[in-house]
């Protein structure tokens, strides 16, 4: 594929995705002016799905799809990083998101809610399992 | 030959894959929604944040139940795998009682779970079970009901018994693909016994041991069923792992929310240690074909 076809294709993805966003912003209830972010998107629906719990998904369903169009762009190569085995880009992926998951659970051990502090925590980790994993 | 790219087969997967949505992907998210949510049942629920994720961390339960976990896995993985390994050394190496030490020695595998609990609970029992009503006949007090040692005893004996022979299998394996000429040439060097086994036989086993080893944790990590028929996680709680924890919390007393909390986090243990297990065994395979 041409690197215009390609401008298109992420395009169309990107657009599709932040409309995706939006029809979940939309759908989230309003008090007065204000959004309610963590009532039911709809009211009485089958388990109460609510805001962060579409945007976690959200963020998944994004890494996923952006991942694949990078695959398929870009094929894969394994490398061997400093763990002392082969990982390739998806793999990183993977060992972004586990131990960010962990790192999120230790934050909240040793220092509770809000989640701020561990989401750049986590940032910093991928960014460095991405650079010498 | 220049095979010819078709990209559409990829629409054959759909269906496997809308079949995983809602076996798997759909449950997982409505997990993650009841962990951070305090619900009643009745469809009800109310944002509850990462209270229960706080809550579970810190809790005095949860901690006891993962040391016993962890205990209990330390304890059968350091009797199951030396025992494993020495029995599948005085395993007959080809003949007649090859075949028939390995139907005798995999049998347990077949062996249902919950009827493996139900045996060892008939057994332990004082009144009607071989080994309880001999030890009550031979003056000694053993009870699964009131002893947390005794229920230890069982649960690991039982554990040791129904999954040995899945390390001897594996270590059988391993010592059947070393070639006859490793140990000529240990018998020339005049090497003793000991020395066969740590230079020659141990080194040839180290992928089935890695893998018996990884087997035999998460196993023993994700126990349920034998213990809950055995002891029923009693006495006290003497015996309540981690999964059994789990349940009494999630079904027992319907706290749904610190339940898929704690799901969550058991969740992320085993996807650790599976991605650990899948790491080691395709470098494993990448070291075989260097060899």
């Amino acid at each position: 594929m041409t690197s215009a076809r390609w401008t298109t294709v992420y395009l169309t993805t990107g657009t599709a995705m932040l409309a995706l966003l939006g029809a979940l912003v939309a759908a989230t209830p309003r008090d007065g002016d204000a959004i309610d972010w963590v009532s039911p998107m709809i009211a009485g629906g089958w388990m109460a799905w609510t805001f962060p719990i579409a945007l976690f998904f959200w963020v998944i369903l994004c890494l996923l799809i952006g991942f694949t169009l990078l695959a398929i762009r870009f094929p894969e190569t394994p490398r061997l990083g400093v763990l002392r085995i082969e990982t390739t880009r998806g793999d990183r992926l993977f060992i972004s998101l586990l131990g960010s998951a962990f790192l999120a659970l230790g934050w909240l051990f040793f220092f509770g809610a809000p989640l701020w502090g561990a989401l750049a925590l986590c940032l910093v980790y991928a960014a460095a399992v991405f650079r010498w994993v | 030959m220049d095979k010819t790219q078709n990209n559409k087969a990829w629409f054959l997967v759909l269906p496997v894959l809308v079949l995983v949505a809602f076996s798997a992907v759909i449950p997982l998210m409505t997990v993650v929604n009841y962990s951070v949510n305090d619900t009643f049942g009745d469809n009800q629920f109310f944002w509850a944040g990462f209270e229960w994720f706080e809550e579970v961390l810190h809790s005095e339960r949860m901690h006891a139940a993962l040391w016993r976990q962890l205990l209990f896995s330390a304890i059968i993985l350091a009797i199951e795998v030396p025992l494993g390994i020495a029995v599948a050394l005085t395993m007959p190496k080809r003949g007649i009682w090859a075949s028939t030490c390995l139907v005798l020695v995999a049998l347990p595998l077949l062996i249902p779970f919950n009827v493996v609990g139900t045996i060892w609970q008939v057994f332990a029992r004082i009144d009607i079970g071989l080994m309880g009503a001999t030890l009550a006949a031979l003056g000694i007090d053993f009870n699964i009901g009131q002893s947390s040692l005794d229920a230890w005893i069982i649960v690991v004996g039982m554990d040791v018994w129904h999954w040995t022979s899945l390390v001897v299998l594996l270590s059988y394996a391993g010592l059947q693909s070393i070639p006859e000429a490793y140990y000529q040439a240990g018998r020339i060097d005049q090497a003793s016994r000991w020395a066969v086994f740590r230079y020659i036989e141990l080194p040839k086993m180290k992928g089935v041991l890695l893998i018996a080893v990884l087997l035999r944790f998460m196993d023993s990590f994700m126990i349920y069923t034998e213990p809950f028929v055995v002891t029923g996680g009693g006495p006290g709680s003497a015996t309540t792992f981690l999964s059994i924890d789990l349940v009494k919390m999630a079904i027992g007393q319907f706290d749904l929310g610190p339940a898929a909390a704690f799901s969550i986090m058991y969740f992320l243990v085993i996807l650790l240690v599976s991605w650990v297990f899948y790491t080691v065994m395709t470098n494993l395979d990448k070291e075989e074909e260097f060899e």
